[in-house]
């Protein structure tokens, strides 16, 4: 006979059972996500470029809001690629356990391997997404450096900041589906409130003290890090615009955000099987 | 008394515990459960706060199971019968951990493989093959494990040239087949089953009839039906469950005696 199974919860988030679990999930739902398109995969890296070409035509060559922003369009997609990635990976996660309920109620495992899950796709995309975007990048003229190095952090903390959000509201949406409506309201006002399509210096022209509250929200800061590390020192970062000071209010919200996430994921995920 | 004495007295008196256990495979001591069955509609925020500003409660409580204890043993084969809604269902999944207990605990000696449902997480878009590798996940075992058993499973199914096709291309009895192989070789310690011994045709029923046969003695296992048969078949002892509690326990003949009379 074959060897015996623990079915109990594993403490352990990073078992080795939690780890083939969670690989098999991912695999199912990146094979399940462009089910029966005709382009499949390249579905992933069309989306973000199709945006970046409507952003692109309206807000560069229209509106013309690159002003003396080098390598703007370059600029603007690495801002449309990380915002993307942080709206998919929210949407995705917050409804994760809501969508996995058939699971949760037959078979007991650790409920944030769901969610975990389910912003994988988002993480797929977005280290695709940036592999367009250097090739962009150099077809514009960047010069290759050394800060490239620190994109990757910027990613981390956004992945963070975003799978607290889904730990938190996925938990209650759970129980109160409005949460999943509302967040889709909050990340179109969202989308305002951060400096994807107007450079920072459209806002402190008129207000500094505007220009620093967007740049404290996380998002803004994650995003101008990265557009500063790869493309070019012009972007206004939430260190050199508001202050160091306001850098690391800027972390300390994403802390924050993921503490609490945890303990209420925590508190919550007990009843998930009953509730969902 | 020093706090190192304190320390060595409790892990005798644990120790001492763990020994008396050691026959028990399961060991369920005033078990009690009950859920909140939300009246009109409480779903969503706005009913909730204008239930709460009304001060209803917006949902009524039901007690589902009201202290269960029992026990069963290392190769005991234990059949739970009782009505629709008796909280059988609900015991197993208090024993498989998917619900918490309001109070009461539940022990479990070893290793435990529930089967509420026959192929959790079976998606029809994916492949038999790639089902077998998911559902294996979700029982917990690895890859390479998996590819060990896989040839076991396919057989056993009977679905050899099936298994690159997707699984919503099977019939349905194809589809129970193979979720049931599966079933069959996730071995623990104790073995869950809610109702799953009657799949496929005649000549795959007589198959699963042999290997439940088989189990006997040397397999802790619990097992929800209605079949009456089924518990004279398999069954080394039986509860029945009524209205959360248990109304009779012992031999399998008694016991489904006791469930008849509940309609008489």
């Amino acid at each position: 006979m074959l060897e015996y199974k623990n079915m109990s919860i594993d403490s352990n988030m990073f078992s080795k059972k939690n780890r083939v679990l969670l690989g098999e999930l991912v695999k199912t739902d990146f094979k399940l996500r462009y089910q029966g398109s005709v382009l499949g995969y390249l579905w992933a890296l069309i989306k973000p470029l199709l945006m970046f070409a409507i952003l692109y035509i309206v807000f560069a060559k229209i509106l013309r809001f690159g002003g003396n922003i080098p390598h703007y369009p370059v600029y603007l997609l690495v801002g449309t690629v990380i915002w993307n990635f942080f709206v998919e990976c929210t949407q995705q996660g917050i409804h994760a356990i809501e969508q996995r309920g058939d699971l949760l109620r037959k078979i007991n495992f650790p409920k944030y391997i769901v969610v975990v899950s389910a912003t994988s796709t988002a993480v797929i995309n977005v280290l695709i997404n940036i592999c367009v975007v250097i090739i962009f990048a150099l077809l514009n003229g960047v010069t290759p450096s050394l800060s490239w190095l620190f994109v990757p952090l910027s990613l981390i903390e956004l992945y963070a900041l975003a799978l607290g959000i889904s730990l938190w509201l996925g938990a209650i949406n759970v129980k109160y589906r409005d949460i999943g409506s509302i967040w889709e309201v909050i990340t179109q006002a969202l989308f305002y409130a951060v400096p994807v399509i107007y450079p920072v210096s459209m806002v402190s022209a008129s207000s500094m003290l505007a220009a620093k509250v967007i740049l404290i929200n996380p998002i803004a800061q994650a995003i101008q890090d990265i557009r500063e590390n790869l493309i070019t020192d012009a972007a206004a970062t939430t260190w050199d615009t508001a202050g160091i000071g306001f850098g690391w209010l800027s972390i300390g919200i994403v802390v924050a955000v993921l503490a609490i996430s945890i303990f209420v994921f925590k508190k919550k995920s007990k009843h998930f099987a009953e509730e969902v | 008394m020093k706090w190192s004495d304190r320390y060595l007295k409790k892990m005798q008196t644990v120790a001492k515990e763990e020994a008396l256990n050691d026959e028990i495979a399961v060991k369920v001591t005033d078990l009690k459960k009950s859920f909140k069955l939300p009246t009109e509609r409480a779903w969503g925020l706005k009913q909730a706060i204008f239930n709460r500003l009304k001060g209803v409660k917006g949902y009524k409580q039901q007690e589902v199971l009201r202290g269960i204890s029992f026990e069963v043993k290392k190769g005991e084969f234990l059949g739970i019968v009782g009505r629709n809604g008796s909280g059988k269902s609900t015991l197993l999944k208090l024993l498989s951990e998917i619900y918490t207990p309001d109070s009461g605990s539940v022990k479990i000696n070893g290793t435990l493989v529930p089967f509420i449902e026959l192929g959790v997480g079976f998606n029809p878009e994916l492949t038999g093959r790639e089902n077998v590798y998911l559902n294996g996940a979700l029982l917990g075992f690895s890859n390479s494990e998996m590819d060990k058993m896989y040839e076991e499973i396919v057989k056993f199914a009977e679905l050899e040239q099936f298994m690159d096709q997707k699984l919503k291309n099977y019939s349905s009895g194809m589809q129970v087949r193979l979720a049931f192989s599966i079933a069959i070789r996730a071995h623990g310690d104790i073995l869950i089953l809610d109702e799953v011994l009657a799949v496929g045709d005649a000549a795959f029923q007589e198959k699963c009839n042999d290997y439940f046969k088989s189990l006997r003695g040397n397999q802790t296992v619990i097992l929800v039906t209605h079949s009456m048969e089924n518990v004279l078949k398999f069954c080394d002892r039986a509860i029945l469950i009524e209205e959360g509690k248990i109304a009779c326990e012992g031999k399998p003949e008694k016991v489904t005696k006791a469930y008849t009379a509940l309609w008489q």
